[in-house]
């Protein structure tokens, strides 16, 4: 695993334009950052990431079964009371998922470590399928990367196979949905929407502030129709917390993510998986943790649902402390600390996707601080031969 | 109008062939975002696949001559069939599936029984470029008591199989122990707006 400085496109953002990346740039911000790449050989891509990604998927659905089964994990993942027998009968019902993104602590060396799953609204996701592969297809024809190099990227056919895969049980019609003025989450579900549509499904958009409630329970789209299946980018935990979800159980609305993924998207979900497979290479340890009381040094402290890096306190091993700020409280969970791999004076975070079941690509974000926060860029990847050198113009 | 959109390699289960694998998406067309032309690309390069369903490494060597492959395929089968092949959380669905005398009991780590039918046949897919072989997939397959052949429908697929129990299994249409049929893969014909360039790599 190295880091190399290249030439970016010189008409990157009018690439990025053009494709409709208009989050490119955030608050003034750069956010897609192409001035480097992260080099991996084939094996650091196979055996350091992707097989302990396809092997903590299978680890973490088998959890799911017994999670659902268990009014006591129930409780220690502050899964509110009226939504369990709904989540269960989700998963009891396989209803189908899509798509999730590991996050790995690994700089090449040993094994990866798992920091977390977001297996419910993973974000990152058009940057890392479309925009990324453009990258390094652009940068071939331009000479500045060998024809031979590579990227761990199936992410866009894996998407639209996953959509043909399910698409004969998803009641119709089909929306999709995200927060209104969240440029990033609209390009996201319009990519999605893409992808939906590449494998023959019909299907929409739909602001989810636009959805409505019929009369008997049933969500509408902004015709009055009932909606048959809404793909969600809003969080399974917040949308259990307001008002308009109290229908959700009885009203016969499909979700993607399936209200199963709550079980995952959680972050108890680390010492329920450390419990059950104690000493996993790729695991790092993790206790509940209420929240409260003096962090020990070589801890870190995640609230249950926190996202972005947000409400994230470190002791680091040498009594240091920091934190991240944020709108997260409640319950916690601890972890062990384990450094981000550090090049360049910056802090890599390797986001490994998972669509359907196969794991099938890679997204890396840098940030100057070890916590990762949503302004961390997004910096690209491929796979070179050892023994090739670079290009660089 | 129906735009073909993805080389794909026909029906091509996993590719053993590291080395001849792109581990990228060979074409990541968008069609509606944005205000690019259709980033529509060709498969470079003409491509079929070579597929056979056989209930022995000698038919399959008796069918191809090339046992080498057939051996490994076999191999590659039957590690699929351990990791992927259906799985029944009782005797009697899974002998209701494949027949009586050909189901197994199995345990978990965790001592939890389950059912394997036995694999009764395998497919090997050759991946054929300008002629030549570029790579070879194989799944294990499974006949029916009705007589008609099954292979678990994630291998290869985005979805795994037997995930706790409930195995999608898909139809094997090619006829055990005859000769290879060939079948195109990638449309390759259509490109727009890159001047029918490759998609590269």
């Amino acid at each position: 695993m190295r880091r190399i400085a290249i030439a970016p496109r010189p008409d990157w953002r009018e690439r990025a334009e053009q494709a409709g990346f208009v989050f490119h740039t955030i608050d003034g911000a750069p956010y897609w950052d192409e001035s480097a790449f992260y080099a991996f050989t084939l094996d650091e891509i196979e055996q350091g990431i992707e097989d302990p990604t396809a092997e903590l998927h299978a680890m973490a659905l088998d959890l799911v079964d017994e999670v659902v089964g268990s009014e006591q994990h129930m409780e220690r993942l502050a899964i509110p009371e009226p939504f369990r027998d709904w989540i269960a009968a989700s998963w009891r019902a396989r209803e189908p998922h899509l798509y999730g993104r590991m996050d790995f602590a690994w700089n090449g060396i040993g094994p990866a470590k798992l920091l977390e799953l977001n297996y419910d609204t993973p974000t990152s996701l058009y940057e890392s399928a479309f925009f990324q592969w453009q990258w390094l297809d652009d940068q071939q024809r331009a000479g500045r990367l060998p024809v031979a190099a590579d990227q761990y990227n199936s992410i866009h056919e894996s998407l639209v196979e996953a959509f043909g895969t399910i698409a004969p049980s998803l009641p119709r019609p089909f929306l999709l949905s995200a927060v209104r003025e969240s440029a990033e989450d609209q390009g996201t579900v319009m990519y999605l929407q893409e992808c939906a549509q590449q494998a023959g499904i019909d299907c929409g958009l739909i602001a989810i502030e636009d959805i409505g409630v019929s009369a008997d329970g049933h969500y509408t789209d902004l015709s009055d129709r009932t909606i048959g299946t809404l793909f969600k980018l809003y969080p399974l935990e917040d949308l259990m917390r307001e008002d308009f979800a109290r229908w959700l159980p009885t009203s016969g609305l499909r979700l993607i993510e399936p209200a199963w993924k709550a079980v995952l998207s959680n972050k108890g979900i680390l010492p329920l998986l450390w419990e059950k497979h104690r000493g996993h290479p790729n695991l790092l340890a993790a206790e509940f943790d209420d929240g409260e009381g003096v962090l020990a040094a070589g801890w870190v402290r995640k609230p249950l649902h926190s996202r972005e890096g947000a409400n994230v306190t470190i002791a680091l091993p040498d009594g240091r402390r920091l934190a991240s700020e944020g709108p997260y409280n409640g319950p916690c969970i601890r972890q062990a600390f384990h450094p981000l791999a550090q090049f360049d004076g910056r802090h890599a975070l390797l986001g490994s996707w998972v669509v359907g079941d196969r794991a099938c690509g890679l997204g890396i974000r840098e940030d100057a601080s070890p916590i990762t926060r949503d302004g961390a860029c997004f910096v690209p990847h491929v796979i070179l031969a050892e023994e090739t050198g670079v290009l660089v113009a | 109008m129906t735009v073909p959109l993805l080389c794909t390699h026909g029906q091509t289960v996993r590719l053993a062939g590291k080395e001849t694998m792109m581990k990228r998406s060979k074409t990541t067309a968008l069609l509606l975002m944005g205000t690019a032309p259709l980033l529509l690309t060709a498969c470079s390069e003409e491509e079929s696949v070579r597929e056979g369903l056989y209930t022995s490494v000698e038919a399959c060597v008796e069918q191809t001559n090339d046992r080498y492959n057939c051996e490994q395929a076999f191999t590659s089968a039957t590690r699929l069939a351990e990791a992927e092949g259906p799985r029944y959380a009782s005797r009697e669905e899974c002998i209701a599936a494949h027949g009586a005398d050909n189901c197994n009991e199995m345990r978990t780590s965790t001592g939890h029984s389950y059912f394997m039918p036995f694999m009764t046949g395998f497919l090997m897919a050759q991946l054929m470029r300008g002629g030549q072989p570029a790579g070879l997939a194989s799944s294990p397959a499974y006949r029916s008591p009705n007589g008609t052949w099954q292979r678990p429908a994630s291998a290869g697929g985005v979805y795994r199989a037997g995930m706790n129990g409930t195995t999608a299994m898909a139809p094997v249409n090619a006829r055990p122990n005859a000769a290879p049929t060939v079948s195109r893969g990638g449309f390759g014909a259509s490109s727009a707006g890159r001047g029918g360039s490759s998609s590269g790599g």
